[in-house]
This record gives C-alpha cells, sequence and structure tokens, in this order.
C-alpha cells in the first residue's frame, strides 16, 4: 500500500526546494495494509487519489468502501475499476467485505486495493447503540473489521497469484479519526487512543496527515503545506527486508 | 525493534506439519516449542482439537475460516489468515491488556488443527477468566488436571 501512497503523494504534491524526494519501501507483505490518521478531511482526499491512481496509473481493481456519498466523480471514473459502496452501518460493511471472495466480486478480476473511508462513522455508530460510548467495544469491534479486512486481503492476494504468479498482492488501506483529534502534531496525536492501539495491530503502515506547516506555507504564499509521516511495524520490517 | 516470533511460530508449524506427516507423531521437543511459543494457551488450543472443537469451513471460492466451540459451548469463527478471535478472552487478555506473546487459545488452535495434531486441554478458559475478572478477582495460573 505504501507504493500507492508514495505514488499518490508524489504525483499530487509540490516539490519545494530542500524537500527530500518522495520514496517509499517497495512493495511486501509487511507493507500492504496503511492507516491515515490525521485530518478526515484530508483524509478522504488521499483515500480518493489512491483509488484514482491505483485504477489508472497501476491498472488495478479497486473496491471503496464509505459512509458519505461521492457526490459526482469525472467521466473517466465512473466506470469499471473503482467499486463505490455505501454501508450505512457496521453490520452492512462486514458483510460486504466478507463477500468479497464471492465470485461476483471476483470476475472478471478481484479487487487489488480495498479502501474503508472513515473506520470512526463505522466503529462509533456501533458502540453508540450499547448505551453510550463503550471503548471497549469499540476496540472489540476495530479489530473484527481490521482482521476481516486482512483476511479478505490475503484471499485474494491469493487468487491474483493462482491468475497471474508475479501479481501484487491485493492491498488495505483505511482512514481513521480519533475523538479529538484536531489540529495535534502528528507525532503526538491520538496516542492514548485504545482504537487506534488495536488498528496498529493490523494495519502494519500508518500514515499520518499533519497540517504542521500551514503557517509557514501562508507566509511564503503557498497552498497549505502538509506533513507526512510514514511509521508503523510495516516500516521497519520492509526496511529490513531491503 | 523487529519481532521474528511470528515468523518462528510459521517455521515451527511447518515442522510439527512435516514431522507428523512423516511418522504420526509429534516429538517432545516440538511440543515444548509450542509452549515456550505460545504459552499456557498452547495446552488449551491442543486440548480444543483433542475434542475435536475446531472446524475448519471451506466456501465454493475456496476461501477458509475456522470455528472453533468453546467449553461453554459458544461457537467462535476465526479468521484463517489473520489474528482474530471474538472471544472475550482476546478481547480482556491481548486487546485491552495487551497481554499473551500472540493470541488466546482458540487462535492457535486452528493453526493446530491444520497441522492434524493429536490435542488434549482446558476448554472453557475464556469463560473462566471472564468470571474471575468480572468478581473483580485478579487471574490465577491455571493448572491443567
Amino acid at each position: 500500500m505504501t507504493d500507492i501512497l508514495t505514488l499518490v503523494f508524489r504525483t499530487f504534491t509540490s516539490q519545494t526546494d530542500g524537500s527530500e524526494e518522495l520514496t517509499g519501501p517497495p512493495t511486501s507483505p509487511a507493507t500492504c495494509s496503511a492507516l491515515l490518521v490525521g485530518d478526515a478531511g484530508l483524509s478522504r482526499s488521499v483515500l480518493l487519489l489512491a483509488a484514482v491512481t491505483a485504477a489508472s496509473e497501476v491498472g488495478v481493481r479497486v473496491v471503496f468502501f464509505t459512509q458519505t456519498r461521492i457526490q459526482s466523480l469525472p467521466p473517466c471514473l465512473q466506470k469499471r475499476k473503482i467499486l463505490f459502496s455505501y454501508p450505512r452501518t457496521m453490520e452492512e460493511l462486514l458483510q460486504q467485505v466478507a463477500r468479497l471472495h464471492e465470485p461476483t466480486n471476483t470476475s472478471p478480476a478481484p479487487p487489488s486495493l480495498i479502501v474503508v473511508d472513515g473506520l470512526e462513522g463505522f466503529l462509533c455508530e456501533r458502540g453508540a447503540g450499547l448505551a453510550g460510548f463503550h471503548p471497549g467495544e469499540q476496540s472489540v469491534q476495530a479489530a473484527h473489521l481490521s482482521a476481516l479486512l486482512c483476511d479478505s486481503a490475503a484471499f485474494l492476494t491469493r487468487v491474483l497469484r493462482s491468475r497471474s504468479p508475479g501479481a501484487d498482492p491485493c492491498r488495505v488501506v483505511a482512514s481513521f479519526q480519533s475523538p479529538g483529534d484536531g489540529g495535534r502534531a502528528g507525532g503526538e496525536a491520538s496516542a492514548a487512543d485504545p482504537t487506534l492501539e488495536v488498528l496498529d495491530r493490523y494495519f502494519r503502515v500508518r500514515c499520518t496527515l499533519d497540517r504542521a506547516g500551514s503557517y509557514e506555507a501562508a507566509a511564503g504564499g503557498l497552498h497549505e503545506v502538509w506533513d507526512i509521516y510514514l511509521s508503523g511495524t510495516g516500516m521497519a520490517d520492509a526496511s529490513d527486508t531491503t | 525493534m523487529r519481532s521474528f516470533l511470528p515468523a518462528v511460530a510459521e517455521q515451527l508449524f511447518r515442522d510439527i506439519q512435516k514431522t507428523h506427516q512423516e511418522t504420526s507423531q509429534i516429538p517432545d521437543d516440538l511440543l515444548i516449542a509450542l509452549k515456550f511459543v505460545f504459552g499456557s494457551c498452547a495446552l488449551q488450543a491442543l486440548d480444543l482439537v483433542d475434542h475435536h472443537s475446531v472446524t475448519c469451513l471451506s466456501s465454493p471460492s475456496g476461501r477458509k475460516a475456522f470455528q472453533v466451540i468453546g467449553g461453554s459451548g459458544r461457537l467462535y469463527t476465526c479468521f484463517a489468515s489473520c489474528h482474530y478471535c471474538p472471544c472475550p478472552a482476546f478481547a480482556y487478555s491481548v486487546l485491552r491488556r495487551n497481554d499473551g506473546l500472540l493470541e488466546t487459545a482458540s487462535v492457535p488452535a486452528p493453526s493446530i488443527e491444520e497441522t492434524r495434531l493429536p490435542g488434549g486441554c482446558c476448554s472453557d478458559q475464556c469463560e473462566k477468566r471472564r468470571a474471575v475478572t468480572d468478581r473483580g478477582d485478579s487471574p490465577r495460573a491455571r493448572h491443567s488436571p
């Protein structure tokens, strides 16, 4: 997943003087799942760009799950390789992800990228039904959904490679905003969120989007500047193998 | 620091499977290694297998999942490729307390079942642990008879 994210950031960001050229680890099992944290609006945009990039540049099928309907799409994206699905509840999302292995979803080709926009929306909806917010319940639901996503991706990877031995694995990317994540610096944001700790178990790479550079950007007459951090056990494992 | 334990566990399962296929026996050193890697839940997982409490479900597409019957008779569905169990012990020990090297008894049980191990152990660890914690007692080490 980091390969697609790196391609997105390289394609859609401007390189300013002194900035390092964007590079990321090669695709490996360690980097196939990524979690975007930070500003919800930017995360959604990054997810859409990742879906577009995967479908157009990499040429793979994408399944995009979100509670918020996409209002309009460019004609080139309105069909074929990106399937948008709008589950309203956690149960609907679980069912739809669990059915990704079925022939209707794997023909003519199985998806190679699974995107889930706004995990917090599905988890909060589930927790609210239990007489208020239950952090423990939310963590369990987060684990269930994350594990199902990873298991689905693992199965789809086997299908992809059975049809083409050198195929890249199926990737998973999701976005999550902790309560009160608001404008804190990327390093400290959501540090104590138990749900995020659970998500980190299954999403090997965390991509933190931080608005820390906006004032410098304004002073420089630029549009907003965002810092992007890639971290997690997947990054360490990928470094060990290169 | 990178953890090598998952790779160690995977290699251990491969060794057990290979040995069992060749000799229909599991030597003590591999069982001891299993206990060393997974801790006490290895014995409980072996017991689940011994009691035929683990069922591998396959769909026409080829996707698999495992259903595990806990000691209380409750059914838990575990994934083939990911560490997760809906049992209370997983939620408490693994998710909340971050205890346990990898998972609870029901999660290594499917891996052991795949290697066709003979088994034998404690069956309601999940429910008893929850009962203990609900009473406010501290969890105690359990000893198999």
